[in-house]
């Protein structure tokens, strides 16, 4: 086999499709034998769905990523994302090497310094701001990744109790109005469901496996009826049954006639309520009140539609489900909104059955023996036990947090240690975001690529792209739990590190190497002992994923002994804990405020094609939209003079961004849309610097009241023609 | 919506080639009409194989630099494919082109052929009197003229893609659209030389090309009415020249400045001698005008087939 | 009549225009940027609140009378026994002239190669046994390829069960994509 250095020419092929400017990669570096084809199993790193994908490996180059048909739970399918991810490792504009801050902040000027010195510097300020302020001075913040663990461990290890993760810029208002029902946070069967109520979910465009194939599966080919809520006309509107493009902010109304009406009709399953549920008369009494005819006035949803819809779904029922979806807080009172569509799922008996409710199966990991630090001395500066008591302590409330910080109470907080996480555009209010980075004394961020935040940053450290490096083994649970193993399936290009590498080169320096010593290996062997394999790793190199054999099962909560993991052991339509922490034990109405005279309603999607803020530097991505515009309805266009291309100034109370409009019928006259993820400020980030606008930058702060999590539709904007 | 593919050198190359041919059909045509001794038609015959051979070259060398890989042209002569009107068209130009050649050859003054040789150090037996082949190479100019002028509207017309080509009045739209632009060019020389005009000239040429111009405007109406009661996309694609983006070039500059205005000017010229024979206007500038027009003519309709054609498409 | 003639059914209401197989095919086929081998026809119609949003995958239709062969020159655009169409690239003189003969702009001209160039059904891969990847990515399973000439096949059972159009028919290319109505 003729041996060769890697080809050139074909690398720059396949970093830009012919795009890209030559770039200096250390061609010369590895050796490769040519003409070696490999198919690599591994997992997709390009949002949280977690694909199991294969990697295509020609002559040390990823060629393609194809699907992992062996995961039940991304079923042989990759997104536009997962195919476009090998461009990751290919980007020539990516982090290469640990830097060093050179200039002033977000001047631009970076020194790139050796692992060492990156440490030993890092290490020295941290130690610097722990003796002046204690260890609680240095807040430790991550999006989820499956290396997330250390980089955590590290911050407690420390002796922080400020880690802030990312649900309550995510789905915490979800997750705890639905633990506080059932104690658990199920999953959807969309596969066998035979009614589907999605308000403000955008299946279709918003991918999550396997909902979304389940949802065209069931929708397409056994005509599974969708009926669907939202402002705007959604790809998933566009394959409903029936779209109701409900008044914003309305969907709890909506939600409480439909229990009006199937408590009233005694459509509700009496055995299951009564074996099953808590609280039942409280809430029977509650929505007396909210009449059909009612609602239609808050939601402009017919009353006749919703007297229809209750009795389609009840009858449907168990296989009906009022879909929670996955996203942010909407409103101050999601988690009530949420309660409310975990009780109407709740009564008409969907629970742990086919085509309902399931409790998300889980596999056992087995888990390496690391030494125990002490606990945190300070409490948390988010003061969760305090502002979100029910909430999950260990995920901090990132806004409430951010207040904290600035206000330097209860105590200061004046170093940052980000992973893979951009809080500049992950939050609203961008400008407060960036006065906390202003006010910290420090700060080191572990990324791919440039984005805004680590723009910002004193330190940058390169990790590998999840194509380069090995990661904790992980279970995704759900109706059908997987185990899934990423695995390099190149060497690392450039001089990166694995996220675990990257924490124990910190620990050595601050003197914590005593609870890292321990190898990714060594870890990984500890996960997967208790699996029912006989050689687990190899088979999970092998297959890239290991499921237990059988399918989905159900029904193992359905028996009277069954204790709910509530405070009353059932599930809790009426929640004597909230009644305790001060909220409403049942979910009760209250209106929206609706736009003030000349202004809209700002309203937040995603599309299948961009994850959050980070995948628009992309170049097969950004290819579908290369910059972002604001959806307006010509009517409402109409009334602030703005024709389709426009340029626009959108303003609120605390920023304002330029954009072109975008003329469409798809949206409510009293809303405006913008995609996700652009306006950057990173130059770094190419082909996304300065494109469109952020909506981090006009978002206002709100919070979900009892969660923390972070409402995204509380925003008015004002629209001028610039 | 399609994109432009084929852009300016292709409508230069398609201009160019009909040209030619134009100029070599009307050359040949004068050759037979000359008889002993005759001066005026032997003039248009020597006139016109002086000119031909060059658009046609030019136009096939902008052709070979349309290509994406102009090195690989040769692949054109290694196939022949009957179904490929680019194919056949090749070939025919190929032959044709030897053929102008050749004619020029046979009809440049022996002084001159011989002084060519010798300067350009060709071979001793090229300098050889092939005056007696003229009408011959006349004969053979007559098909291979006209195939090339007509491929160059096949070349369009045969691709049923694109509405706005697919009917075979394109062909003779462009065949006889090309022999106008040689009858033009003709005039045009002719009255750019300083020796006077010969009468004889003027009446063949403006009678032809007056005979050519209505035989172009009597197919580009039937082209009209046909498409408007053709088929929905037929009908969809000449909007493009009825109330689209070619509307005002098709019938202000083609079919007005550079169909009628010319035909006006040559049937005015003419006009005395149609009834008794009296001579004819005899303006010079206004003879050079209508053959600027007429060439101008033929360029435009080139231009708007080929662009608005490519915009058009079924639409289902 | 060959006993493979590969095809194309595509249900288009289940394309949802998520653009995985376009940029699958771009990954695939090392597809550069500005151009595609595959894309997602769009239709928006209506006025809120009574709209329709459509999508169709497109790509080369492998016709069984391709006006794009039989006008190409060289014959660098040919078509297997199988149905799919290709270009032999090293015959391609880029004239184009079968860009502008395919009535559903499949092709597109590659400036830096300087030639033509078009969907393969990824025929590499299926002389593998692998589907083309615009398939085999596909969230919703859109596409269905396989062999038309197969009576038992899956194509045939679904053009037996389904109704269907094809794309321009007028044309008189008979073009291989199927999509079910």
């Amino acid at each position: 086999m003729p041996v060769s250095s890697l080809d050139r020419r074909r690398f720059i092929q396949i970093a830009g499709a012919g795009a890209v400017a030559a770039t200096q990669i250390g061609c010369g570096r590895h050796q490769i034998a040519l003409g070696q084809r490999r198919e690599i199993p591994t997992t997709c790193e390009l949002c949280p769905n977690k694909c199991s994908v294969i990697a295509v490996v020609e002559d040390g180059l990823i060629r393609k990523l194809n699907p992992n048909p062996e995961n039940p739970k991304s079923r042989g399918m990759l997104c536009a994302r997962g195919n476009a991810g090998l461009l990751q490792v290919y980007d020539p504009n990516r982090l290469k090497r640990p830097l060093i801050r050179a200039g002033a902040r977000g001047e631009g000027k970076w020194r790139e310094v050796s692992w060492d010195e990156a440490f030993d510097y890092t290490a020295q300020r941290l130690s610097a701001v722990k003796e002046k302020y204690g260890p609680q001075g240095v807040l430790w913040s991550s999006t989820e990744a499956f290396a997330e663990v250390f980089f955590k461990n590290l911050g407690m290890a420390f002796g922080s109790p400020n880690i802030v993760r990312h649900p309550t810029l995510c789905l915490a208002s979800v997750n705890l109005a639905y633990s506080m029902t059932f104690g658990t946070v199920p999953s959807f069967d969309l596969l066998n469901a035979n009614y589907v109520i999605m308000a403000g979910a955008n299946r279709f465009e918003a991918l999550i496996t396997p909902d979304t194939m389940d949802l065209i599966e069931s929708t397409m080919n056994r005509k599974t009826r969708l009926v669907c809520l939202d402002p705007r006309f959604t790809v998933t509107a566009s394959r409903a049954d029936e779209w109701y493009p409900v008044k914003p902010g309305t969907d709890m109304a909506f939600i409480l006639a439909m229990l009006h009406v199937i408590i009233s009709e005694g459509r509700h399953d009496k055995e299951f309520v009564a074996n099953y549920c808590q609280g039942f008369e409280q809430l029977a009494e509650l929505v007396k009140q909210y009449t059909p005819e009612w609602a239609e006035k808050e939601t402009e949803i017919p009353a006749a539609d919703i007297v229809r819809i209750a009795r389609e779904f009840s009858d449907a029922a168990p296989r009906a489900v009022f879909y929670a979806g996955r996203r942010s807080s909407t409103y101050q009172n999601d988690f009530q909104m949420r309660r409310a569509q975990a009780i109407l799922n709740a009564v008409v008996g969907n629970w742990d059955r086919e085509g309902g409710m399931v409790p998300n199966a889980k596999i056992a990991l087995g888990e390496y023996m690391f030494l125990p630090w002490d606990d945190p001395q300070a409490p948390r500066v988010d003061e969760m036990e305090k502002n979100f008591p029910l909430a999950a302590k260990g995920d901090g409330a990132y806004l409430k947090l951010r207040e904290n910080v600035l206000a330097g109470s209860p105590y200061p907080v004046k170093a940052w240690m980000i992973l893979k996480q951009d809080p500049l555009n992950a939050l609203p209010e961008q400008a407060k975001t960036m006065r906390m980075i202003e006010q910290m004394d420090f700060i080191a961020a572990i990324d791919i690529q440039m984005s805004d935040t680590t723009w910002y940053a004193d330190v940058v450290f390169p990790e590998s792209t999840y194509l380069e490096r090995l990661d904790p083994i992980e279970v995704l649970s759900g109706i059908w739990p997987v185990v899934v193993l990423r695995q390099p399936v190149v060497k690392p290009v450039y001089d990166t590190k694995p996220c675990l590498d990257i924490v124990q080169g910190l620990a050595r320096r601050l003197g914590l190497q005593q609870y890292f010593d321990y190898t990714i290996e060594q870890w990984n062997d500890a996960a997967v002992k208790e699996l029912p394999l006989e050689m687990p790793l190899e088979y999970l190199k092998k297959h890239g994923v290991y499921t237990p054999p059988g399918g989905p099962k159900y029904g193992a909560t359905l028996n009277p002994e069954h204790r709910f993991v509530t405070k009353s052991g059932k599930i809790e339509l009426y929640s004597e804990r909230l009644q305790e922490a001060g909220h409403d034990p049942l979910p009760v109405y209250q209106p929206p405020l609706g736009p003030p005279e000349g202004r809209f309603r700002l309203v937040l999607g995603r599309k299948a094609y961009y994850t959050h803020a980070n995948s628009t530097s992309n170049p097969w991505l950004l290819d579908f939209a290369p910059e972002n515009h604001l959806s307006i309805n010509p009517a409402a266009a109409a009334s602030v003079g703005v024709a389709d291309g426009d340029m626009v100034e959108v303003s609120s109370s605390v920023g304002a961004v330029r954009l072109r409009a975008r003329l469409t019928q798809e949206i409510r006259p009293d809303c405006v849309y913008m995609l996700h993820g652009f306006g950057k400020q990173s130059p770094w980030l190419k082909r996304a610097y300065h494109r469109g606008g952020s909506d981090a930058a006009i978002l206002e702060t709100a919070w979900d009241k009892v969660s923390g999590n972070a409402a995204m539709h509380e925003t008015f904007v004002k629209i001028r023609k610039v | 919506m399609p994109k432009i593919e084929w852009g300016i050198l292709i409508v230069n190359y398609l201009f160019l080639g009909g040209l030619s041919a134009g100029i070599y059909f009307i050359a040949a045509l004068a050759t037979y009409l000359q008889e002993k001794d005759e001066t005026a038609y032997a003039r248009i015959a020597r006139y016109g194989a002086m000119m031909a051979p060059w658009p046609v070259a030019l136009g096939s060398l902008l052709l070979i630099f349309d290509l994406g890989n102009w090195w690989r042209f040769y692949k054109l002569f290694v196939h022949f494919r009957w179904q490929s009107p680019m194919s056949i068209g090749s070939w025919l130009l190929l032959l044709f082109t030897a053929l102008t050649l050749v004619n020029f050859w046979a009809w440049l003054p022996e002084e001159r052929r011989t002084a060519l040789v010798a300067r350009l150090r060709l071979p001793r037996w090229l300098d050889r009197d092939l005056a007696g082949s003229r009408r011959l190479l006349a004969a053979a100019g007559f098909p291979l003229s006209v195939g090339v002028a007509i491929y160059t509207g096949v070349l369009l017309g045969a691709v049923q893609a694109r509405p706005f080509w697919n009917t075979n009045l394109v062909a003779q739209m462009f065949l006889f659209s090309a022999l106008s632009t040689g009858c033009g060019v003709l005039i045009l020389a002719l009255s750019l030389n300083r020796k006077r005009l010969d009468a004889t000239q003027l009446r063949f040429l403006y009678t032809l090309d007056i005979c050519l111009i209505t035989l172009e405007f009597f197919i580009v109406l039937p082209y009209l009415l046909h498409g408007e009661l053709s088929v929905e996309a037929v009908r969809n694609s000449l909007a493009l020249i009825l109330g689209g983006p070619y509307t005002l070039v098709f019938w202000l500059l083609f079919m007005g400045t550079g169909l009628l205005v010319p035909l006006a000017i040559e049937v005015w010229e003419i006009a005395p001698a149609l009834g008794s024979g009296a001579p004819l206007h005899h303006n010079r500038r206004l003879a050079a005008l209508a053959a600027v027009l007429v060439v101008c003519g033929g360029y435009l309709l080139r231009y708007i087939f080929v662009y608005a054609g490519q915009l058009s498409s079924f639409s289902r | 009549m060959h006993d493979k003639r590969y095809a194309l059914v595509i249900d288009s209401r289940k394309c949802i225009n998520c653009k995985a197989c376009v940029v699958a095919c771009r990954a695939e086929n090392q597809v550069p940027l500005g151009a595609s081998r595959d894309w997602i026809g769009e239709e928006h119609r209506g006025t809120w609140p009574r709209l329709l949003a459509a999508f169709q995958p497109e790509q080369c239709h492998h016709c069984v009378n391709p006006s794009c062969v039989r006008v190409c020159p060289t014959g660098a655009s040919y078509q297997r026994d199988d149905g799919v169409v290709l270009i032999k690239e090293e015959d391609c003189i880029g004239c184009r002239y079968c860009m502008i003969a395919c009535p559903y702009n499949a092709r597109f001209f590659r400036e830096d190669k300087g030639v033509v160039e078009k969907c393969t059904f990824c025929a590499h891969r299926v002389d593998r046994g692998e589907s083309p990847a615009c398939v085999e990515t596909c969230p919703s399973k859109v596409r269905v390829f396989g062999n038309l000439a197969d009576p038992a096949g899956k194509l045939q059972q679904l053009l037996a069960t389904r109704q269907f159009h094809v794309m321009k028919p007028q044309t008189g290319n008979d073009p291989q994509i199927y999509y079910l109505l």
